[in-house]
């Protein structure tokens, strides 16, 4: 359920340049070798600006989660959202939309989950989490 | 204070030069009087500079546009009362204002308009993140699983707010609810029902921060700043971050304290920042009111309502009465060190905790107020 066709800007070209080829690009200091979140220009673990991109694994496992639950209209149920703060393999943490649950299923804690993406006409590929097959 | 909530067709310029001159005439000065301005915008943003020339104010010594979000109100007390302490200025007015409520509009609409849809926060609109919802419920849902606070026990928090604003004639909500009526309220992000969020509200409000010499000699009993401290934790965003379970109340509150020369068993009301219910449950462990974990089964037994141990948000809060930002715990603090607050006055009143939040539980500020000068 991606409803936002997101536009790129100029921090986040490479990382849209990598989720347009199916890839989680996350930084990897070069100086001492910590993996950083996306957004990270300079390395959090040793300060130096020294963030190179790597892609990520696409493995992590849920910290927390919500539901994101839309008004109801009309007759039609209301729209549901499952949103996961998520933690890569590599240690960085990211805010995605899980999906794959079935109705009424709820993550948990722990939860292995894997990267996919989705590629909307409108905007740039999204990277989105699944339960891990 | 102007007047608060759903009025429409005022800028929050507009509603930020009537705060500042009915807090000058509730004073008892002239807007001559002022020599130092701080300012602060809401969601919409507008209240800057320019405040002083709306308000025709001549030769500042002190003059600056404060932004740190929900702790902003504190913040800017904090640097008005260093700025008279050093004798920069004399008498300084800090400001909120904001108006995002627009007729016919819903208020979670006046929040999501501020949300862009390029770059990382297009990201996080994508991931379904629009507003500060989602991620306060992350942080909520996470200290749950980690502790066993429940849903329930949040309810609490929401009722004994409402339990509260029955008796503020400023309160937008004040009809009682129940815990069966949050479990009932619809679901905003799962654990967040609506009883667990915040209102939305137009308005502004101003305070006064001048020496203790010349308080003394104003119209209002003088409410003195004893104490105060910030904290901004910088969570990494990264393994090992310990977002949703401890904000940077833990550092703030006992440095706040120890700077008043009290300890946290003075404290007679507390006056916490409650964009949600989660927040004050939060603040509360961070204080140190409870052991961490426990703030829930705290909430649960009725020690922050009404004829409870520890009065907590006795105006109703941001959940019930108005949400002004950090100005909302603020001004109701200053009410009950003044003992002005009416029929919700609490008895005691000599020490009285102030916390401001803002971002993701990602800055914090505190003061210590109270009617004497010293502890």
């Amino acid at each position: 359920m991606t409803t936002l066709d997101v536009r790129r800007d100029a921090a986040t070209e490479k990382f849209f340049d990598g989720t347009a080829r199916g890839e989680l690009l996350i930084r990897h200091c070069t100086a001492c070798g910590a993996h950083a979140a996306p957004q990270f220009d300079a390395c959090p673990a040793c300060k130096e600006p020294t963030a190179a991109w790597i892609p990520a694994v696409g493995t992590g496992t849920v910290i927390s989660w919500t539901v994101v639950h839309g008004r109801p209209r009309d007759d039609a149920p209301a729209p549901q959202q499952v949103v996961a703060l998520i933690e890569l393999t590599e240690g960085p943490w990211l805010y995605a939309a899980l999906n794959g649950l079935r109705a009424g299923e709820r993550p948990w804690p722990g939860m292995s989950v894997t990267v996919a993406f989705e590629h909307p006409e409108g905007g740039e590929a999204i990277p989105i989490f699944l339960p891990t097959a | 204070m102007t007047d608060m909530g759903k009025i429409y067709g005022r800028s929050s310029a507009d509603f930020a030069a009537d705060a500042v001159r009915r807090a000058a005439d509730d004073a008892g000065l002239a807007l001559s009087d002022l020599d130092g301005l701080l300012t602060s915008s809401g969601v919409v943003g507008g209240v800057g500079l320019d405040l002083q020339k709306d308000l025709g104010l001549k030769d500042l010594r002190l003059l600056s546009e404060v932004q740190a979000y929900g702790s902003t109100a504190g913040a800017m007390v904090q640097y008005a009362a260093m700025a008279v302490r050093s004798g920069m200025a004399e008498a300084v007015a800090c400001v909120f204002a904001d108006a995002p409520l627009k007729e016919k509009s819903s208020s979670g609409a006046a929040y999501a308009r501020s949300v862009g849809a390029s770059g990382w926060r297009g990201l996080m609109g994508a991931a379904g993140i629009m507003g500060a919802n989602p991620l306060y419920a992350l942080a909520a849902r996470r200290h749950m699983d980690t502790y066993g606070t429940t849903s329930e026990q949040l309810a609490h928090i929401a009722v004994a707010q409402r339990a509260w604003a029955a008796t503020n004639p400023r309160a937008q909500l004040r009809d009682p609810i129940t815990v069966e009526d949050h479990q009932a309220s619809r679901m905003i992000a799962e654990p967040f029902h609506l009883l667990d969020c915040c209102l939305v509200t137009n308005g502004g409000i101003a305070v006064i921060v001048t020496t203790a010499e010349r308080a003394a000699h104003l119209r209002r009993p003088p409410v003195h700043v004893l104490g105060w401290a910030q904290s901004h934790p910088g969570y990494p965003m990264h393994q090992g971050s310990d977002f949703g379970l401890v904000s940077g109340a833990a550092q703030a509150g006992p440095a706040a304290l120890k700077m008043a020369g009290v300890s946290l068993g003075d404290v007679d009301v507390a006056e916490l920042y409650d964009c949600y219910t989660f927040t004050v449950l939060l603040t509360l462990e961070d204080y140190g009111f409870c052991a961490k974990g426990e703030a829930g089964a705290f909430a649960a037994s009725g020690a922050l309502a009404p004829g409870g141990s520890l009065p907590v948000n006795t105006g109703g809060g941001q959940l019930s009465s108005y949400y002004m930002w950090g100005m909302t715990p603020l001004s109701e603090a200053v009410l009950q060190a003044r003992g002005e607050a009416g029929e919700r006055q609490v008895p005691r009143h000599d020490v009285v905790l102030v916390s401001g939040n803002g971002g993701i539980l990602d800055h914090h500020s505190t003061l210590v107020l109270s009617p004497h000068p010293h502890a």
